[in-house]
């Protein structure tokens, strides 16, 4: 075996688990998520030299890209005309009584509100609170600044916040505690 | 601070990227608003929440064999070389705007250098003034101060007695800046306390000073000792102090 090939699989292959997770999260099946995560690994060997610092970051970028492009090419509605300029600073809000909805809030509807996120919210949320990457990483990851990695991630859980909200009024049930 | 202020760092907050003073700023203001408080315990639900309950979707165990099985013992050349002007391209621009938007938007966010240091020094004197232990050995004579900080470190800090120029020793306590144990020597002139943090190290530059908040941060190095003083006293006699610490005790 090739010494980079070696290297690549030391350094690279670990984090197949995470490639996978903001795949799955982002194309939202398992199918495609692993013609993606096959796709973005294989560029990702091929551009191995340019491999700088951490590759965990490194290697959730190349996955980002490929499940952007697969988004622009199997759904593009979801990638639809999206400003960050509208993500105007969101100010403390009053939410109400039943503000603390999300510790109660039973699994499935949780991943359920997760999925209806826009994917640019997804992404950071996933990035953020499951593979637990700093802002910085992100911005790289996302390729946008920081500025506005904390501006989505604002906007993502109150998103969340208001659909969870909206689910638990619905079923009326979820919201004791 | 204000509500929006408020609603905007909140995030950087509870996701701990926001730097230490600012982090005692909104601390400082959640104390007193109940309101505030309720939305970062809100906010600190929900993203506990999906932590603890969101799938993490973990790769199928065949696609990591298959992975393994399909890398190529050798890179495809022709199409590495082709692909990379595109790409670079593309990241420079990426690299470009992210920069950019950083340095213009958001100096608050993880600062470098000296100034991360200087904000350290800041948080750690606040912290220390708003807990009321700003000395943990409480003696104006450096000769009780200098063993008390020797024994509990791993180097013997300068303790000077600069009683004659204005600047009472009050004591000393040990503190945590940039990644290590340091020596905290407090001073007080009139009614401001001095924080004098030092450690051993090489400076990069020459003697750098910040104001922020009311309160000035000076740094500079002396024989291989770097020293970080914070205090609410005007810039000038901080400045004093400053000249006669790296004089050994003399006025230059």
């Amino acid at each position: 075996m090739s010494e980079r090939k070696r290297k690549f699989e030391q350094l690279v292959l670990p984090h197949v688990d995470a490639a996978y997770n903001l795949a799955r999260w982002l194309t939202r099946n398992d199918h495609d998520a692993e013609d993606v995560v096959q796709e973005a690994v294989l560029r990702a060997y091929r551009y191995f030299d340019g491999l700088r610092g951490e590759a965990r970051p490194w290697l959730l970028a190349i996955v980002r890209n490929s499940c952007i492009t697969w988004l622009q090419v199997n759904r593009p509605v979801e990638l639809a005309a999206f400003d960050d300029n509208d993500l105007r600073h969101d100010a403390l809000n009053e939410d109400g009584p039943e503000a603390h909805v999300a510790r109660n809030v039973d699994r499935r509807m949780l991943n359920e509100a997760i999925a209806a996120l826009p994917a640019q919210f997804r992404e950071v949320l996933i990035l953020r609170e499951l593979e637990d990457l700093s802002y910085k990483e992100i911005a790289r990851i996302a390729a946008v600044p920081m500025g506005t990695v904390m501006s989505r991630l604002a906007r993502a859980r109150r998103l969340l916040a208001a659909s969870l909200r909206a689910i638990s009024n619905a079923s009326g049930a979820q919201v004791r505690g | 601070m204000n509500g929006e202020e408020v609603g905007r760092l909140l995030h950087a907050y509870v996701d701990g990227e926001l730097d230490p003073a600012k982090s005692l700023e909104l601390e400082a203001y959640l104390a007193g608003n109940p309101a505030a408080r309720e939305a970062c315990d809100r906010l600190r639900g929900i993203s506990g929440a999906i932590r603890e309950k969101a799938d993490y979707h973990a790769a199928p165990a065949p696609l990591a064999a298959r992975l393994r099985a399909s890398l190529p013992a050798v890179p495809d050349e022709i199409n590495r070389r082709a692909a990379w002007p595109g790409r670079l391209k593309l990241a420079a621009s990426f690299a470009a705007a992210i920069l950019v938007t950083w340095f213009a938007a958001i100096g608050y966010l993880r600062p470098d250098g000296d100034e991360r240091i200087a904000q350290e020094a800041l948080a750690s004197h606040l912290r220390a003034t708003l807990v009321n232990r700003l000395a943990e050995v409480a003696s104006s004579d450096q000769h009780t101060v200098k063993p008390w900080l020797s024994a509990r470190l791993t180097f013997s800090p300068p303790v000077m007695d600069l009683s004659a120029h204005g600047f009472e020793l009050v004591g000393g306590r040990l503190d945590y800046i940039a990644g290590r144990p340091v020596a905290a020597l407090v001073y007080k002139r009139r009614q401001h306390m001095i924080d004098v943090f030092v450690w051993p190290g090489q400076a990069a530059a020459g003697e750098r000073t910040f104001a922020r908040d009311g309160f000035n941060v000076t740094g500079f190095a002396r024989d291989g000792m770097l020293f970080w003083m914070v205090s609410d006293l005007n810039q000038n006699e901080l400045h004093d102090l400053s000249r006669l610490m790296a004089g050994n005790g003399r006025a230059p």
